[in-house]
């Protein structure tokens, strides 16, 4: 206790001590802890919430957290504390007068949805305002869709079997909007308790029951764990993270980054603490020493250096927490605005989780240090030369190395990540030595041909080589990361934006009939609309896999496959699709012979591969062709995409109808009102909302990212302004020494600014290769960002470079031009 | 000599046998301490001389036990050092040994009052900042208590690090060119404090020096050339 009470009496003196060079290792030790754990709690928040954010947005499409279809009503679920709702859905008949159409009827309580809203309009196209989904008694509301189709208008009734309903409204969004929409009949919804009075339904009737959940995240899961292992293979469970299948890629791209940013802070604080720790070693000597010699045993040295750090770790740990804590509170108007409420406060496991991981850093960053630190021999009283025992190198990197692994395997949790990172980082440094040594060799011709304080500044980079590599190792890496994560972000942020460009399709023309074609492109030519490629499409079920049933083909836990049990829409084209690429074999182009491409996803859920010949039934058809090619297909690029492509030809002697995508911008939404009077066969699917949906989302995810950026620049800050504390003394040395032989403090200060501006700027033309050699070998496979060149990096990045290490490194030593020498001298002494 | 032995001397405050101390270097092994033999009694102030490099610094080193020689031994207060690890000799030191350094060796984050009271601390003492203050008083530094080491001159500092050395009452004092970095004057001031301080403590005093005024003022005079020491008879 006495010891412990020691070790804090001095550290508080040391920090009362003022000037940089006094006590700057314990303050760069604090920052970068603080910065550390500040962006570990940050980031741990942060992924938390991006998680709920895409399990809510998947719900607000879904209508609920979980939803179960069963062709039977579903008698026993695991009761508990979940929002329920149920609803039947039904194909029926709607007539009016002499017209009729086929619809989809969902009847619904009035809890539906639970997730999500319902808008409803009073008229085609019209401002609509959230109501329940549940209509009021002996009303319907329809969709927009089917009020030509009946030469109908709201206010107009229909007879739905045996009933009479008035139309109450159009419904404008709903959740579940965008799943498997295609060839959907226009739906109505109705009112549960009236569905009997319509008299539709009778024994036999093909009726999907959705039975709806919603609740807290742990309940659902276990509330879905107790419910899946009692369905039967006709019913179906589907997760909130289904209904968000256009956002998944954005989102687990987002959550990597995230992830990955978190840990990079982290390692950059770990960097920025071993250097300050080393700083401290060194500079504690002699304290040791002295200590030693008035009679403290390794024990009691060990207790008070140990004192010391714990302070420090506890203290920087709970002001990251703090940072941690504020900055959540401005992520939350950011990500997640309306479930912000929700969302329980920072409970004690992050909580506890940022210390440990706060104090596991500065414990393996620093033990080394501290280590000789404990073992300064006495004697050093007498002869300051003397350095301490020396501390087997594999004890220290094994310490630092496991403490290291641990934070990144705990953050990362992903095998991959890890592997990718570790090696990344210990090839990098191998040749980051390498390639610093080589730099600074090179600065020696630029030397010869310098003059004054610049030709002085180099010649001392080039004096202390050592010393000089390893601080531009230190800048390059911290630049180097900086550099990697705004690189990602910035491709990831472009490549969001082109999935969304302005002009993105908002509206999907359905169900186009073949006589149809000529007259739609007439009718949006005129109100000078471009719609998307025509694509034909025929609606088959995969049947077989060379001759074998295709559910035989597969084991039991793959049957299940939408692929399988709904029907596929198939369509056929010579020009592989925009945001289509062949992955495998060869597109088939002109060819006119059986073959087909197939999406690379369905291929591996279906353990489908080239040469496979898969046969479809089409009606009462069957026809057969082979794989002949794999693609990927962009699946958020909001125009028609499908899973399997025929060859020209193959289906000419089927019913075919046509899909496209057309943009309508805002100024021409009046004319879509007309089209669908003029065509009333054809479905126009609003892609607006999702559209508007996905973009705010970016937008949050990329305002998160921006404020975690802001943290990685201030770990690589701390990086940069440790490493040149470290060189602090040795400089003031020079410095008092050059004083004394007649140096004038310009010349001084120019000299080191020279120093330090090559030192940068060497500093940001390696971070600039590095981040480029990193960004082509993880980008593709973490992001799935193709490889490119970023020419603006190396534009920007050395000057920044020099602008930063320069005016840091002024800051950090320009005390030491103006102390009079005499004054320098004494204090080392 | 043996730990028996060296109980027949209860007076013997430290001794060396036969003490040597080799350290390697490219052209072999060089001898920097052949052969010491030394007694000092309680109460005896000694000082060790010789020019640079005669090993002064390292016999003081070695009687201290801030280091293990190559051969010979060493008793320090009673304890035989060769049997002693570096943690068991640190404690042998806790309080019983004073020190003072040519280059004075302050904390410099600490105030002068706060240097004195270091060693205090650490054998947790009870009235440990009233002994300091006391210690700072007799050096005539009681108006400089706050004071850091940067905000004193040398002798100031020389004079805060006697009083660090005498302030846990300690049984010996070993002291390396004491007055190497101070003037004349100061070197002066201060040998004076020392004598002065020790005699009144009655410490056994040991010194290294090569300032033959300093040398004058101990009783006895061990001069070490070339690693060999002799005992000068003082006239």
């Amino acid at each position: 206790m006495r010891l412990i009470r020691l070790g804090l009496w001095l550290l508080r003196r040391e920090g009362a001590l003022k000037g940089m060079n006094a006590s700057g290792e314990w303050r760069v030790l604090l920052l970068a802890l603080v910065i550390g754990v500040g962006s570990v709690s940050t980031t741990g928040f942060l992924g938390d919430r991006l998680k709920r954010a895409m399990s809510e947005q998947g719900a607000s499409f879904l209508g609920a957290d979980v939803v179960v279809s069963s062709p039977r009503p579903l008698e026993n679920w695991p009761r508990n504390a979940l929002r329920t709702s149920s609803a039947v859905e039904f194909a029926s008949m709607l007539t009016r007068g002499n017209a009729f159409q086929l619809a989809t009827l969902r009847a619904v309580d009035a809890a539906y949805p639970l997730r999500g809203v319902v808008r409803i309009a009073d008229r085609p196209f019209g401002t609509a305002t959230p109501r329940p989904a549940q209509p009021p008694p002996g009303a319907v509301y329809v969709d927009q869709e089917l009020l030509p189709l009946l030469n109908a208008q709201v206010g107009d009734t229909v007879q739905i079997g045996e009933a009479t309903f008035r139309i109450a409204g159009v419904v404008a969004e709903e959740p579940g909007q965008f799943g498997g929409v295609f060839g959907l009949a226009p739906r109505v919804f109705l009112r549960t308790d009236e569905v009997e009075r319509t008299r539709v339904l009778q024994p036999g009737s093909r009726l999907t029951y959705l039975y709806q959940f919603a609740g807290e995240p742990d309940q659902v899961a276990a509330f879905s764990t107790a419910l899946k292992p009692t369905l039967d293979s006709a019913q179906r469970l589907i997760g909130s993270r289904e209904g968000v299948e256009t956002l998944r890629g954005a989102f687990a791209n987002a959550d990597r980054y995230i992830q990955l940013t978190a840990l990079i802070s982290l390692l950059l604080a770990v960097a920025a603490i071993a250097i300050a720790a080393h700083r401290h070693a060194l500079r504690h000597y002699d304290q040791a020493a002295l200590l030693r010699c008035i009679g403290a045993t390794s024990a009691q040295l060990r207790t008070l250096y140990a004192a010391q750090l714990l302070t420090l770790g506890f203290l920087g740990s709970v002001l990251g927490v703090a940072v941690g804590a504020l900055m959540q509170q401005a992520l939350a108007g950011l990500v997640l605005p309306d479930a912000a409420a929700r969302l329980p406060a920072l409970g004690p496991a992050p909580v506890g989780a940022a210390v440990a991981s706060g104090l596991l850093a500065l414990v393996g960053a620093s033990l080394p240090a501290l280590m000789r630190l404990i073992r300064v021999p006495p004697l050093r009283v007498l002869r300051r030369d003397l350095p301490p025992l020396p501390v087997s190198g594999w004890i220290s990197a094994a310490l630092t190395g496991s403490a290291l692994l641990l934070l990144i395997a705990w953050y990362a949790g992903d095998a991959r990540l890890v592997g990718i990172f570790v090696g990344a980082l210990a090839g990098l440094i191998g040749v980051l030595a390498t390639l610093a040594r080589l730099a600074l060799l090179a600065s020696r011709s630029v030397q010869r041909m310098a003059h004054g304080p610049l030709r002085f500044g180099l010649a001392q980079l080039l004096r202390h080589r050592f010393d000089s590599t390893l601080q531009l190792g230190a800048f390059t890496l911290a630049l180097f990361l900086v550099a990697l994560l705004a690189l990602v972000r910035s491709d990831l942020v472009a490549g969001w934006r082109q999935q969304l460009p302005p002009d993105a399709p908002n509206y999907f023309l359905v169900n186009i009939a073949p006589h149809q074609q000529e007259a739609v492109a007439t009718y949006l030519s005129q109100h000078h609309l471009q719609a998307s490629v025509l694509y034909p499409m025929v609606r088959g079920r995969l049947v077989s896999k060379n001759g074998i049933p295709i559910a035989d083909t597969l084991p039991e836990e793959a049957r299940d496959s939408n692929a399988l049990r709904r029907e596929l829409n198939l369509t056929w084209t010579d020009a592989l699709p925009p945001n289509n690429v062949v992955l495998a074999g060869r597109w088939h182009g002109q060819r006119r012979a059986a073959e087909i491409s197939v999406e690379a996803g369905m291929a591996e859920r279906l353990n489908l591969v080239l040469g496979d010949e898969l046969g479809f039934r089409v009606g009462d058809q069957t026809l057969a062709a082979r794989i002949t090619s794999l693609r990927s297909v962009k699946w958020d690029s909001m125009q028609p995409n499908f899973f399997v492509i025929f060859a020209p030809g193959q289906l000419d002697a089927l019913p075919t109808s046509s899909i496209a995508s057309v943009h309508v911008p805002a100024t021409a939404a009046g004319v879509l009102p007309g089209f669908v009077k003029a065509f009333p066969g054809i479905t126009v699917l609003a892609l607006d909302k999702l559209i508007a949906n996905i973009e705010a989302v970016f937008a949050q995810i990329i305002g998160a990212i921006q404020l975690l950026l802001g943290f990685l620049l201030a770990a690589g800050m701390a990086v940069v302004v440790a490493t040149l504390l470290a060189s602090l003394d040795a400089r003031q040395q020079e410095a008092v020494l050059l004083r004394t032989l007649g140096a004038q403090r310009a010349y001084l200060a120019k000299s080191l600014w020279s120093e330090f501006l090559v030192l940068g700027w060497l500093a940001g033309l390696l971070a600039s290769a590095c981040a480029e050699i990193a960004m082509a070998l993880i980008g593709d496979r973490l992001f799935e960002l193709p490889a490119r060149l970023h020419p603006w990096l190396w534009l920007v990045l050395p000057p920044a470079g020099a602008l930063l290490v320069g005016t840091s490194g002024w800051l950090t030593t320009r005390h030491i031009t103006r102390v009079p020498p005499m004054e320098s001298i004494r204090a080392l002494n | 000599m043996t730990p028996s032995d060296s109980a027949q001397f209860p007076a013997t405050v430290v001794a060396a046998h036969a003490l040597s101390q080799r350290v390697p270097t490219a052209g072999g092994m060089l001898a920097i301490l052949s052969e010491v033999e030394l007694v000092v009694k309680a109460g005896e102030t000694l000082a060790i001389t010789g020019a640079s490099g005669s090993g002064k610094s390292t016999l003081l080193g070695l009687l201290a036990g801030l280091d293990q020689p190559s051969a010979g031994e060493v008793f320090l207060l009673g304890e035989h050092l060769n049997d002693l690890d570096e943690d068991a000799r640190a404690r042998l030191r806790a309080g019983r040994i004073g020190f003072v350094f040519q280059s004075f060796q302050l904390l410099p984050a600490l105030s002068a009052l706060e240097n004195i009271l270091l060693p205090l601390e650490l054998v947790g003492r009870a009235d440990a900042r009233e002994s300091a203050a006391r210690w700072l008083d007799r050096v005539g530094l009681a108006d400089r208590a706050d004071h850091t080491p940067r905000q004193l001159s040398g002798g100031e500092q020389q004079r805060v690090a006697i009083a660090r050395a005498f302030a846990t009452d300690p049984e010996i004092v070993f002291a390396d060119e004491p007055t190497g970095n101070l003037d004349a004057d100061t070197g002066a001031r201060i040998i004076e404090l020392l004598f002065d301080l020790n005699a009144s403590a009655r410490t056994t005093l040991v010194l290294v020096t090569h300032d033959d005024a300093l040398a004058a003022r101990c009783q006895r005079r061990l001069h070490l050339v070339a690693g060999r020491a002799s005992e000068v008879a003082l006239a």
